[in-house]
């Protein structure tokens, strides 16, 4: 199964809607990077509200992802992660530095149109 | 042989009772002295001694019962766990050399005399430190309730700002509770700031500076800010001849100062309204 | 014991099973949200160390009751290389396969109780419980 993702003016949108497998997490970093390339989007929104825990591996990933993307120039906005997901991620030791995070999708996409405005 | 410390101990009643008194009041510290009032140890005492009496005559139901009750009663009046059991003790040791002074007890009988008396001291004691221990148990899970109950609520103040006031010393139980409450309350208020008020925690110390700096962490990674504020004078220097680094999160000294921060990050100003006439 | 059930470890797809087991008992037990995303968290950990580390492996979930307090037990259990030096495993920050080092001292502290068992060459064994607050 592949993650889905979506252009949205000059912003890719990825909602993430079920359990990540191993598998699933590295298609989804290949993927969205050659979409990056193709698109040429200058900002990313991971939607993980659906997302009911992180473990070392797709955090690795996640963080992965985002550093990559920034290195072609694409902002990553991570939005809707739960409480139980952000409090099981802080106790593992995983602080995700540097990662711009919002409440939700919507108020992820205006922090990153004001992030890639200024 | 039963038979036989019954007698006893029913014909010697206000004997027994007028040496034990003598000596459990030697026992005695000042702290039972001070909730036991000389009437009511008396009257317990003779109470006591009922009980004791009521075991070697009446059913085992209705003895158990008696006892049941006036454990709950001891636990009531608050005397001490250990000067209740050192009680039974030397009640029967005042019962034991008293019967072999009046020859009753003698050397062929001690033995079989010595094990009727542990027979039903034995249970006694294990009734009462029963009793105890569950009534203590009761409260310790009450008053964790009640603590569970006093931890930190997120109040919201404006739209996108809430306030967390954190009162009294954290533990790792309490900073866990503290931790699902502040993120549960940001995503259920939608707060995109929220002042955690450390104004009424008495110690800041390695620990609790930890936790606090996981809970603004788990704060920005569910997309919100989180600013720690009410830092007194000696928190300050706590914090700082410990090493702990709360660079990455704005402070401020008052909760008041960091409203105004907060404000300011929501673009929102609070203006006076002129009035007019 | 009819209070656990197993999990083989043998692909990465067994770490998904494993884990959706894990959150099935939590939720059986009666744990909360929060402590349910810690204990798919931990099982995660456990399981992917296994198979990372070992090649093959088991993670058994159990109900438990001490002291009138229900909670869950996770045991994993591997027949690999085992762990030259536990006190470095279990360091912050310490990993040998190039992840996040995140893997045991996180278990630890997603868990209450956590035991490790592991000899050079016979494998390891660890044992992590959760009980209801």
């Amino acid at each position: 199964m592949r993650i889905p993702i979506l252009k949205l003016y000059n912003c890719l949108l990825v909602s993430i809607q079920w359990e990540l497998d191993d598998q699933t997490a590295l298609q989804f970093q290949e993927d969205l990077l050659h979409k990056i390339h193709e698109t040429n989007a200058s900002g990313v929104v991971i939607d993980l509200t659906s997302i009911d825990f992180i473990d070392s591996f797709i955090a690795k990933v996640l963080g992965d992802v985002i550093s990559m993307s920034k290195l072609m120039g694409a902002k990553v906005m991570i939005t809707g992660i739960q409480p139980a997901v952000a409090i099981t991620l802080i106790e593992l030791g995983i602080s995700l530095n540097d990662v711009y995070t919002a409440l939700d999708l919507e108020k992820g996409l205006e922090k990153l149109q004001q992030e890639l405005g200024e | 042989m039963n038979k036989t410390i019954d007698n006893y101990i029913q014909t010697q009643r206000e004997e027994i009772l007028k040496k034990w008194i003598e000596k459990m009041k030697g026992k005695s510290d000042e702290r039972v002295l001070k909730v036991v009032s000389d009437q009511v140890f008396i009257s317990t005492s003779r109470e006591f001694m009922d009980l004791i009496i009521s075991n070697l005559k009446d059913s085992n139901e209705k003895y158990n019962e008696r006892l049941h009750e006036f454990a709950e009663k001891i636990v009531k009046l608050a005397w001490p766990l250990s000067f209740v059991t050192e009680g039974i003790h030397v009640f029967s040791r005042i019962v034991f050399e008293g019967m072999k002074a009046d020859n009753i007890i003698t050397e062929e009988n001690h033995l079989d005399a010595f094990y009727s008396l542990d027979h039903w001291i034995i249970p006694m004691t294990t009734e009462i430190v029963n009793i105890y221990s569950t009534t203590w148990e009761r409260t310790v899970s009450l008053q964790k309730i009640a603590l569970q109950e006093l931890s930190a609520p997120l109040i919201p103040v404006f739209d996108g700002v809430s306030v967390m006031p954190l009162i009294g010393a954290i533990d790792t139980e309490r900073a866990k509770q503290i931790m699902e409450n502040l993120l549960n309350g940001v995503v259920k208020n939608r707060s995109e700031v929220v002042l955690i008020d450390i104004t009424g925690v008495p110690v800041v110390d390695t620990m609790v500076a930890h936790h606090i700096i996981q809970a603004a962490d788990a704060v920005r990674l569910v997309g919100a800010k989180c600013m720690l504020v009410g830092i007194r004078p000696e928190i300050a220097q706590t914090i700082v001849n410990l090493g702990i680094n709360l660079n990455q999160f704005t402070t401020k000294n008052t909760l008041k100062k960091g409203m105004e921060a907060a404000l300011e990050i929501m673009k929102k100003k609070i203006i006076t309204v002129e009035e007019t006439e | 014991m009819e209070n656990q059930s197993c999990v083989l470890i043998q692909t990465e797809w067994d770490i998904v099973a494993a884990r959706q087991l894990g959150r099935n008992v939590a939720k059986e037990v009666g744990f909360g949200t929060v402590d349910q995303a810690r204990i798919t968290t931990a099982i995660s950990e456990l399981a992917r160390n296994i198979y990372i580390y070992a090649g093959e492996g088991q993670v058994c979930i159990e109900k438990i009751i001490k002291n009138g307090q229900a909670g869950l037990r996770i045991v994993a259990v591997d027949k690999g290389p085992g762990i030259p030096d536990i006190r470095l495993a279990m360091e912050d920050g310490y990993s040998t396969s190039g992840g996040l080092g995140a893997g045991l001292p996180g278990v630890k502290r997603l868990m209450d109780d956590f035991e490790i068992d592991s000899s050079l060459g016979s494998g390891t064994e660890i044992k992590a419980s959760k009980w209801i607050r």
